[in-house]
């Protein structure tokens, strides 16, 4: 039973070191606006999916990374990462029933709460976004999330990830 | 779930604080670095791959030319820096006068940029030079045309640098043309740059360069930070808008430069600049006190066997005397091959000649 539970956890791994990734990736000037939050959407993927494997901690210290890469302060991205997934988690047994269409848009509000907290912690450590439009990346991930949610969910068919 | 919320809520809080007040917290940031900064190693793994690829399989014909072009490049760099020796000995000397303190020869290291900054609304790069080679929390950095900006956090082998552009940077610059100071702040916009408080009746127009001043100690004096694009007089406005457009690449220089400032006092880097100059003279084979017009026997006859490798050199020397026709060493160098040897002048000869009397 032991062994069961942790098949193939490695391969979460490898996507969120994917997603980090992704998330610093050379792109576009015009893109950079858009750029989607990789790390949130793979964590709201598993702790929906996984919940006794992947949750706060693990967000905590994937957001610990992510501050380490932007050059943030360090527990600020881990802040909201942490607040996505207590979300995510919170709204699991209704997420889980949603049809697609309805999960972007709670994926939707879910990432532009967050985005918001960013907005108002880097308003207090001085580095203020001067437009809303940090909201889009709320946007584009939601967008995303079939993708996501489907290119995911194949991958642990495959892999028996449990 | 609750509670655990709310203990990482108040454990990330908290490492915001201290990481924020106190410096406690940078050892653990830069152990994490050391692994987590390979992500923009390899992100940026593609485009030196395609760099390697494109270098490998460059046509011939291009290279050729790009080396043609590299050496013409070369040829006149070097000519201007005979030139510059010679200013910045001068300079030396008539701040030595003045009794002010001197600014020359700043040492500078090559450093690659590696990645930029995620975040659209700033503008920081990486670049591959880190605690580990020196590099010092708020160190200059310039590309080949001008400043750039500054070290603002340091990782062991990796560094981030704030552009000039970032919102949140300024930095004390001066009119190269009659020494008008201001202040040049970031706009976000990596093209534009902003004079504040700049007065209406201010000689300051359009096409001026603004170097650094050095007020801030922070950046070295001297170095070309942007050029003025417009002034725009508004009546309403307490202030002339002065918008400016920085010289260097921001948004595309791959090799940068990192400045390391000198702390030797004035006396010291007079000396040393003299030491160097003794020695550079030495080399080539005259002693300063020796006018190198007038060719010395002991000094030829050494030369001669050694004509052969020096017939290469002089190259870039013809060029020299045209370029200052009025001065006086023209007609004697013009003069020495009717003399007695010929070839067995040192071709640096007038070079050095003219270094002492500019």
């Amino acid at each position: 039973m032991a062994s069961h539970h942790s098949r193939n956890v490695w391969i979460v791994w490898l996507t969120f070191a994917i997603g980090l990734l992704l998330s610093v990736s050379p792109l576009p000037q015009f893109m950079e606006i858009l750029r989607p939050l990789w790390l949130a959407l793979l964590l709201a993927f598993w702790s929906l999916n996984l919940p006794h494997k992947v949750g706060m901690v693990t967000a905590m210290f994937l957001g610990l990374a992510e501050d380490v890469l932007y050059g943030t302060l360090l527990g600020q991205n881990a802040l909201i990462l942490t607040l996505i997934t207590f979300l995510v988690l919170s709204l699991q047994q209704r997420l889980r029933m949603f049809p697609m269409w309805q999960q972007c848009l709670v994926i939707l509000v879910i990432f532009g709460l967050a985005q918001l907290v960013q907005l108002w912690l880097s308003a207090l450590t001085g580095n203020r976004q001067p437009t809303l439009a940090l909201v889009l990346p709320a946007l584009v991930s939601a967008l995303l999330w079939p993708w996501i949610s489907f290119g995911l969910r194949g991958l642990r068919r495959r892999y028996k990830i449990n | 779930m609750g509670v655990r919320l709310l203990v990482l809520v108040v454990l990330s809080v908290a490492l915001m604080v201290v990481d924020a007040r106190f410096a406690l917290l940078k050892p653990v940031r830069s152990q994490m670095s050391l692994v987590l900064m390979q992500t923009y190693w390899i992100t940026d793994l593609p485009q030196r791959l395609y760099q390697g690829v494109a270098s490998q399989f460059g046509s011939r014909t291009e290279l050729v030319a790009e080396n043609e072009k590299l050496k013409t490049e070369n040829l006149l760099l070097q000519g201007r820096m005979q030139k510059l020796a010679a200013l910045t000995e001068q300079n030396v000397r008539l701040r030595e006068l003045l009794n002010s303190s001197a600014l020359v020869n700043e040492k500078v290291e090559v450093a690659e940029l590696i990645g930029m900054d995620p975040n659209p609304f700033t503008h920081r790069i990486i670049i591959n030079k880190g605690e580990r080679d020196g590099v010092v929390l708020g160190q200059p950095v310039l590309d080949a045309r001008g400043l750039m900006g500054q070290v603002v956090e340091l990782m062991p082998y990796t560094s981030r640098v704030l552009l000039l552009t970032d919102t949140t940077h300024s930095i004390p610059v001066q009119v190269n043309r009659n020494g008008l100071r201001a202040i040049a702040s970031g706009t976000g916009n990596p093209e534009r740059l902003e004079l504040r408080h700049v007065a209406d009746t201010a000689d300051i127009k359009e096409g001026d360069l603004l170097v650094s001043s050095g007020l801030g100690q922070r950046f070295p004096a001297g170095y070309p930070v942007a050029t003025v694009k417009e002034v725009i007089h508004d009546s309403g406005q307490p202030f002339a808008i002065v918008r400016a457009v920085p010289t260097a690449a921001l948004n595309r220089s791959r090799y940068l430069l990192l400045v390391f400032s000198d702390n030797r006092t004035p006396e010291e880097r007079a000396n040393d600049a003299a030491q160097a100059q003794e020695a550079e003279d030495q080399k080539n084979g005259t002693t300063p006190i020796v006018p190198a017009t007038v060719p010395k026997p002991a000094s030829a006859t050494p030369a001669a066997p050694a004509a052969a490798p020096a017939a290469t050199a002089p190259v870039a020397t013809p060029a020299k005397p045209a370029a200052h026709g009025t001065h006086p060493v023209k007609p004697a160098s013009t003069k020495v091959p009717a003399t007695a040897a010929p070839a067995a002048k040192p071709p640096a000869a007038p070079a050095t000649t003219r270094q002492r009397e500019e």
